[in-house]
């Protein structure tokens, strides 16, 4: 009897030593490799799946999505009904899709960007995980992108690529507790801030900001373009929401809005780029 | 287990999978998206005890890393976990009880996120703790429960030649369908 009752505790210590030893390895970059090569394979493998049963389900999805979403829907249908008879007197044809092209057009000459290349890309996921800020995009290494490149939006900087396949990019957003850009902000040559996020669709903060800086709300902070940097430099990446100094702080508390606009990405480019280049 | 065991079970973690990454990922409900994956250690753990219950939740969780930019591992190691212990907390529960998959389903979904946002930051992700934890939780578990029957009634299919430790798999997936 008290082997029978052992086996399934003995089960469970080997699987967590197994997943504890897979996490560790995974971060120390010992397993990163596999486990980046295991991803990107799978992500390969499942967009034809993918791509084929959304062509098949996403009516079903939207519905869904809309008997969910009703509340929100009836509201939204209300404008666009008021729409619809400003609309009418426009010029027919296809308007979203002459948007979409003003918006590629836009993107392909970001002043911000001088001569560097860019790939553009459409948002395809926005998150495969509620843990993370991140989005898809439907690019990959088959059109030049690789493993950390910048990604750019209309406003500004929008993240870094963090997993890449053959055909699709993950990209993780600036407001994403994990990404850091270090930035300058303030009269040339600038002083030098790092911004965080702090999760999605929450604000950035600053770091390394001296007590009672004079920042003024709209302020723009842009990427510093260090030696051994993640972006190049010059990329706008947030305005100043507020700043304050506590009476004890030795450091100025700034919130700041990022200049793209994250919740409503469909277009975006991927900088190639990277730190050696 | 024989090969046809293990291939329906592949079979139902791929439907999993591709319902998962297509319909739910699409579905967002306050900013938040289910995540039926979550379910599988759980309805494994109802179905097959702890023992079964860790093993599929460790298998199911690597397949669910595959898809997600959280840390690799961390969903096999909270899976194997939640599966363990829904197996535990329901071997000496009447399985085929109506009610057992829905409420098992909402506790162990609540307490899987809880967990996985816990766990992560613990392993070198804070910010894992800094999203709308309350929301995702109430989400998660939600509809999970609402989908905790079917849930069952295709994982006992997968597990259908496994014996438990309790009593056969196809009395539970026949009682939760009722």
């Amino acid at each position: 009897m008290p082997r029978r009752s052992r086996r399934p505790r003995t089960t469970l210590l080997l699987l967590v030593l197994a997943a504890v030893t897979i996490i560790t390895l995974d971060a120390r970059g010992g397993l990163h490799v596999v486990t980046s090569g295991v991803r990107s394979v799978a992500s390969d493998a499942f967009t034809p799946i993918r791509s084929g049963v959304n062509a098949v389900v996403e009516p079903i999805g939207s519905f869904l999505a809309g008997s969910v979403h009703y509340g929100a829907v009836r509201e939204q249908n209300q404008k666009l009904q008021a729409e619809i008879d400003q609309l009418k007197m426009q010029q027919a044809g296809a308007a979203q899709q002459e948007q979409a092209l003003k918006q590629l057009s836009a993107l392909l000459n970001l002043p911000y960007l001088g001569n560097l290349q860019t790939v553009p890309a459409e948002v395809t996921d926005f998150g495969t995980s509620d843990f993370a800020a991140t989005v898809d995009l439907d690019v990959g290494r088959a059109d030049g992108v690789q493993l950390n490149m910048p990604v750019v939006g209309l406003g500004g900087l929008v993240g870094l690529v963090v997993e890449v396949s053959h055909h699709t990019a993950t990209v993780r957003l600036i407001t994403d507790g994990q990404s850091a850009v270090g930035t300058v902000y303030g009269p040339a040559p600038g002083s030098l801030a790092v911004l965080n996020g702090t999760g999605p669709g929450k604000p950035l903060s600053a770091d390394l900001v001296p007590s009672n800086t004079p920042l003024t709300p709209g302020e723009v902070f842009t990427t510093s373009g260090l030696p051994g940097a993640l972006f190049p430099p010059g990329i706008p990446v947030a305005t100043v929401t507020s700043a304050h100094t506590g009476t004890t702080a030795n450091q100025e508390s700034v919130s700041l809005q990022p200049k793209a606009d994250l919740a409503h990405l469909r277009y975006v480019s991927v900088v190639l780029w990277g730190p050696s280049t | 287990m024989t090969a046809r065991d293990a291939a329906r079970l592949t079979l139902v973690v791929f439907g999993f999978v591709v319902v998962q990454e297509t319909l739910m990922l699409d579905l967002r409900i306050g900013g938040v998206h289910p995540d039926i994956m979550v379910l599988l250690p759980i309805v494994a753990g109802i179905i097959g005890g702890p023992s079964r219950g860790a093993t599929i939740g460790f298998g199911t969780g690597l397949v669910s890393d595959l898809f997600l930019p959280t840390p690799f591992g961390l969903s096999a190691l909270v899976g194997c976990l939640v599966g363990f212990a829904v197996g535990l907390a329901t071997v000496a529960l009447d399985r085929t009880a109506w009610w057992l998959a829905p409420a098992v389903a909402l506790a162990g979904s609540a307490v899987y996120e809880l967990a996985y946002g816990a766990l992560g930051s613990v392993l070198g992700q804070p910010q894992m703790l800094h999203v709308a934890l309350a929301r995702i939780v109430v989400v998660v578990a939600v509809t999970n429960a609402v989908l905790a029957w079917p849930a069952m009634r295709v994982m006992s299919w997968g597990m259908t030649q496994s014996s438990t430790e309790g009593m056969p798999t196809s009395d539970i997936g026949v009682g939760a369908a009722r």
